[in-house]
């Protein structure tokens, strides 16, 4: 029975960033999601699994509130998950989640043929953590896959490259990261919620562990880059479709 | 050893980041090189645009990879020691970036925007854009080599100049990828650029049928504007060809028009017009993230107004 491991990340939800008054980034009224794309990957790895018989297995790094997100991770079909949870695990860069992922799937899950990640987290979106997850675990990394399926012990999978599709052929295990088009991820139910708090969790902190990478990429400053506009409204009457492009024609950005 | 290097398998890209290579390799004292996937025309070219040196990897067989020149590619770094490697930020630049970065152990910043070196402190301060677009991060890579991929046309090319010299050489073969590439679809056509169109007609998901692009196109040609698209146009219901999709994982676009018709206006979307001049759409929610975001917004039907907007336009 294969199994197929997916890694998601708990992120701010974007919608909710304000700009505070100094161009800072007002975070006061934030709620928290999966990833966008990390849903693809969950939504790949039970898809999988009904497919083939496999087994599920989702992993997260990240701050303890993240908790929530393996719930929902869990409702939405996946069988078991491993949670590495630690208050400074909020700002991370992409080789430091990397090299935790590595270490937990190294020393906790005894076999595996896929790891499926998205492409990029919705928030910081460095689109690294899966390329140097496989190069850390040694095993092969497809980007940007489309369509995804298993073989016996090969995956078939068409990845995006700039002049257009490549089809590859990979030995497992292999990563692979994808994109919103492979899918499209189930919204859970009542029961797949109430059915997620039974399903098993392994809880991992920090102590368990070998000490902490130094970052390799430090931020030094986060700025709000909204843009104010006008906002000025229009109805769709005669009248006010003629307002409108007259509007447009007087700022002389049409003939 | 140091130097300031690109890496690129076409020509326009190549010479984008041989203009800011160039650039910052004269601002750090330091030389600038080109590696380049086995064109000895290209090599020369790169040569009268800024490169001291070019590296040509030789071609690959039939079924391997790209991802087969890492190895080469990362002992030719560590042999030379590289204080910047920059790539261009297309699939396979952001898919070799990340994992020549996790071969070298080193950072890299996906999607830079803009690369400055602060010659108080010799560091190169990065900038690129975070949270769907509704940040900017600025960041510092604290390994060598520092690491970028940097979207195409961030940069216009470089200028040449007759005369320049420089040392052109073979680096040695690819090894042999334990991933294939059985087949290779090609796009059927390029899609026209839109990066410099001055109008831009952008198609959302408040479209229902891809038949019903025809009124968009109407729209376009009623305004002398290009058309583009959602993400979700382009890349789950393929209506549109990927070139056209604005915004952060797409193309930026500057023109004096932006006209968003059944567009939401996540940031996403949004920071790929954020240099338009003027913003307008058309959206049957009024609560659309979009609105906040435009200059003129009509609150209203998509099929009701843009045929009202085609008769107007052509009064
Ligand atoms: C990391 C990341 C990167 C991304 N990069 C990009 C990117 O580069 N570009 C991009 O576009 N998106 C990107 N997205 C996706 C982005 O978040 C949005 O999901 C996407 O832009 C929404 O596209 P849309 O406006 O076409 O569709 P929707 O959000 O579905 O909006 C459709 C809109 O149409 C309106 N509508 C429906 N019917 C009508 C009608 N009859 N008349 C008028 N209005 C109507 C609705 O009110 C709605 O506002 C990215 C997301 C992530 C997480």
């Amino acid at each position: 029975m294969p199994t197929v491991i997916a890694c998601f990340k708990w992120v701010i939800d974007e919608a909710y960033i304000r700009r505070g008054p100094s161009g800072d980034l007002d975070f006061s009224s934030v709620d928290y999601k999966i990833g966008e794309y990390d849903r693809n990957a969950i939504e790949e790895a039970v898809r999988l699994k009904e497919a083939s018989g496999a087994k599920a297995i989702a992993v997260t790094v990240g701050m303890p509130e993240a908790a929530k997100g393996v719930k929902d991770a869990l409702s939405r079909g996946i069988d078991e998950a491993y949670f590495i949870a630690d208050s400074s695990f909020g700002n991370l860069d992409s080789s430091q989640t990397a090299l935790i992922l590595t270490e937990v799937i190294r020393s906790r899950i005894e076999h595996y043929d896929v790891i499926l990640c998205g492409e990029g987290s919705s928030d910081l979106y460095a689109q690294q953590v899966g390329p140097r997850l496989a190069e850390q675990l040694g095993i092969p990394c497809i980007s940007f896959v489309q369509k995804l399926s298993l073989a016996k012990d090969q995956l078939v999978a068409e990845r995006r490259v700039d002049e257009g599709i490549e089809v590859i052929t990979a030995p497992l295990p292999a990563l692979v990261t994808v994109l919103p088009d492979i899918n499209v991820p189930r919204i859970p139910g009542v029961k797949d919620t109430l059915m997620a708090g039974k399903k098993p969790t392994a809880k991992i902190i920090k102590d368990d562990l070998p000490p902490l990478s130094e970052p390799l990429v430090r931020t030094i400053s986060l700025t709000s880059s909204r843009m104010e506009r006008s906002c000025e409204r229009f109805g769709t009457d005669a009248a006010e479709i003629a307002r409108f492009v007259g509007s447009l024609r007087k700022k002389g950005v049409i003939g | 050893m140091s130097g300031v290097w690109i890496i690129s398998e076409k020509r326009r890209q190549s010479l984008e980041l041989l203009n800011i290579g160039r650039q910052l390799a004269d601002k750090m004292g330091t030389h600038a090189a080109a590696l380049l996937y086995h064109d000895r025309e290209h090599a020369e070219d790169c040569v009268s645009h800024g490169a001291d040196e070019v590296m040509l990897l030789p071609p690959l067989a039939g079924e391997e990879p790209a991802e087969s020149r890492i190895p080469a590619i990362a002992e030719e770094a560590k042999k030379g020691d590289p204080d910047l490697i920059l790539l261009s930020a297309t699939p396979r630049g952001k898919n070799m970036a990340a994992l020549l970065a996790a071969r070298l152990n080193v950072g890299l910043v996906s999607s830079c925007t803009q690369i400055d070196y602060d010659e108080g402190s010799k560091t190169l301060v990065m900038e690129r854009l975070a949270y769907g677009g509704a940040a900017v991060q600025k960041v510092v890579c604290s390994a060598r080599p520092a690491m970028a991929t940097i979207p195409p046309r961030t940069y216009e090319t470089a200028m040449p100049k007759s005369g320049r010299q420089g040392n052109i050489r073979e680096l040695p073969s690819p090894s042999s990828s334990a991933i294939k590439v059985i087949e290779r679809k090609v796009k059927a056509k390029e899609a026209k650029d839109i990066s410099e169109a001055r109008v831009v007609v952008c198609v959302g998901r408040g479209m229902e049928k891809e038949e019903d692009l025809t009124i968009a196109r109407q729209l376009a040609e009623a305004v002398s504007g290009s058309i583009g698209c959602t993400r979700p146009i382009a890349e789950e219901l393929h209506w549109l060809p990927e070139e056209l999709c604005i915004g952060l994982s797409g193309i930026q676009v500057k023109p004096d028009l932006y006209l968003g018709i059944g567009v939401s206006g996540q940031v996403q979307h949004v920071t790929g017009i954020r240099n338009a001049k003027v913003i307008a759409a058309v959206n049957k929610d009024e609560n659309a993230p979009i609105f906040k975001a435009s200059d003129f917004g009509i609150v209203g039907d998509l099929y009701d107004v843009v045929p009202k907007l085609i008769s107007e336009l052509k009064k």
